[in-house]
């Protein structure tokens, strides 16, 4: 359909605004005393601006822990789901091996698996295993990712193997191959999993919130849901002005670094999500 | 495909003779992948399904009911309610999804700054949930939140967002909306950069008017995207937790208690037995509204 040119920059205009405000929003009113967060939500005043409602969050939750676990979470999880991925496409992609069609099925079944049917035996193996409230348990159950697995099938495939075979003939081994042919020609592709697997895993909340209880290895997301539950049944007092503030100031805190990552890789996340629709 | 698998035979047998450890790699390669869907995957779904026959309480030894979770739970109005509940905001959800997202993308599709409005678009979906339902808690409190303060700005009534079960439901719908929406719109566009020009071209040459093009080749080209957009979003409603957890808890009077929350629930209960039947429940949910999608959308392909 054809849109007039103004039309259509209207109507993309709208959709930006209204995707951005309720996080601008969410980060200036964190910013704003209390009481103007309710008394006039909309306004800015850059004089009226403080950092108390950040300040009294820091007394209410641990906040750093938050970030030390979630920190350990993403590094360890999304480091063995970087490696983990591309070996097993690369073997999708590149072997004949009896067992193939079926392991190959079952990644493609897991993709559409609800997460919330695992959780339950998930929580029970934990459980036998001695792993509740443990970052064995936060980790490893999400190692593997099907989707992670199925593209770097598709990515892998595009390598000629002529390139492999030379390889081969030259007398590498096929771990030296993977490593020093197909991981550095995969570069883009693994940029684009990599920003994908941290923002999931940095996102992270009905594992998180199964898998623990206790404070000690509570992620941030966990962290704030409980902060969110406090104040809903009243524990931290029925002064909502000064718990709103708190609320939108862990809110942010736990946004930015993603917004970060976000700014800095977008172009990589968008080709992640691209090619997740144009190979599904 | 035949030649590739040819080539693959003939290079495997080149490799056999000159290097026989070859065979092992491809088990090396996926070994870490099986093993962890084996350990967290593969057996905890058969777990499920032999607790979902048993009345497990988290302690003791699993003692046989046959199908009694079963039949308790299709016969209980409590499951039907939280799966009516799913399918409400599936309703709410899914249709305005495709309708908006497609939009968006085709006026995308040819305009400047692409870069900047995909990024601005898909920034929600980024961003935490569970941070983002504070947000919305606050936005959509009934006294003193930021929607009915503009509502009343402008001489609108207010709205119970969060205390009433309507305005809950819509609240929990536009977050997940808000939340997904510019995923569908970069899927899409993906999908529309498919379609060559020259489709449009002829189009053009033959008359045809910018709806009728629009009817007649975007959205037949596209609809292979659009039912992976539907699928993606009936998995979404389906499974939704985090969402009606943080922002209402499943209330009020359980109004966005999904089928998800549902099942969380026989969690906190210790009715494991019972939840691994309602897992069971779900998964079947889920596949045959993801067939009931493609189905749907590939048969308006063939006409």
């Amino acid at each position: 359909m054809k849109l007039g040119a103004a039309a259509r920059y209207g109507l993309l205009t709208v959709a930006g605004v209204v995707s951005l405000a309720p996080l601008l929003w969410m980060m200036v009113s964190s910013l704003k005393p209390g009481g103007a967060i309710i008394a006039s939500p909309f306004s800015f005043d850059p004089g009226q601006l403080t950092l108390t409602n950040f300040r009294s969050m820091l007394e209410t939750i641990p906040i750093g822990t938050g970030f030390r676990n979630t920190a350990i979470v993403v590094l360890v999880k999304g480091a063995l789901t970087m490696v983990f991925c591309p070996m097993a496409g690369f073997a999708f992609a590149k072997y004949a091996f009896p067992g193939k069609r079926l392991l190959f099925a079952t990644v493609l079944t897991t993709l559409m698996l609800p997460t919330l049917v695992l959780l339950i035996p998930l929580l029970l193996e934990m459980s036998q295993l001695g792993w509740v409230s443990t970052f064995q348990a936060l980790i490893l159950p999400g190692a593997i990712d099907a989707f992670g697995v199925f593209w770097m099938r598709q990515v892998i495939m595009a390598i000629p193997d002529e390139l492999l075979d030379a390889a081969r003939v030259d007398g590498a081994g096929e771990l030296r191959i993977f490593t020093s042919i197909v991981v550095p020609v995969i570069r883009p592709g693994l940029a684009a999993l990599g920003v994908l697997t941290f923002i999931n895993i940095y996102n992270d909340f009905v594992w998180p919130v199964v898998a623990v209880n206790d404070e000690q290895h509570q992620t941030l997301q966990v962290m704030l849901a409980a902060l969110a539950q406090n104040i809903r049944s009243g524990q931290l007092g029925a002064d909502w002005t000064s718990v709103w503030g708190q609320l939108l100031a862990a809110s942010t805190v736990a946004a930015i670094p993603v917004l970060i990552v976000f700014v800095v890789l977008q172009r990589h996340l968008i080709k992640g999500v691209m090619a997740g629709s144009l190979k599904g | 495909m035949a030649t590739l698998t040819e080539a693959a035979t003939t290079r495997r047998s080149a490799q056999r003779t000159r290097r026989p450890r070859v065979k092992a790699a491809p088990y090396l390669f996926v070994a870490p992948f099986v093993l962890v869907f084996a350990a967290f995957n593969a057996y905890p779904i058969f777990f499920a399904l032999q607790l979902s026959f048993t009345n497990w309480h988290g302690a003791g030894a699993l003692e046989i009911i046959g199908f009694a979770n079963y039949r308790y739970l299709l016969t209980s109005p409590d499951f039907w309610q939280s799966m009516a509940t799913s399918g409400v905001l599936w309703l709410l959800v899914v249709p305005a999804q495709v309708l908006v997202a497609l939009t968006i993308a085709v006026a995308l599709r040819k305009a400047r700054f692409r870069g900047l409005f995909s990024a601005a678009l898909i920034a929600p979906f980024v961003t935490p949930l569970v941070a983002m339902a504070q947000v919305w808690i606050i936005l959509f409190d009934q006294d003193f939140g930021a929607v009915n303060h503009g509502l009343s700005s402008i001489g609108l009534p207010t709205i119970g967002w969060l205390t009433t079960a309507a305005g809950a439901k819509v609240a929990v719908a536009l977050l997940v909306l808000w939340r997904t929406t510019g995923y569908a719109v970069i899927l899409l566009m993906a999908g529309l950069s498919t379609i060559p020009t020259e489709v449009y071209e002829a189009a053009r040459i033959d008359g045809a008017s910018a709806w009728h093009q629009f009817w007649s080749i975007t959205v037949p080209l596209v609809t292979r995207t659009l039912s992976f957009v539907v699928v993606i979003g009936t998995l979404t409603v389906f499974q939704l937790f985090a969402e009606p957890y943080v922002v209402t808890g499943g209330g009020p009077f359980n109004a966005t208690r999904t089928a998800g929350l549902y099942l969380y629930k026989h969690i906190t209960n210790s009715d494991l037995g019972l939840g691994a039947a309602n897992s069971m429940l779900l998964v079947l949910m889920v596949l045959a509204l993801s067939l009931a999608s493609i189905r749907l959308l590939r048969s308006r392909e063939d006409s």
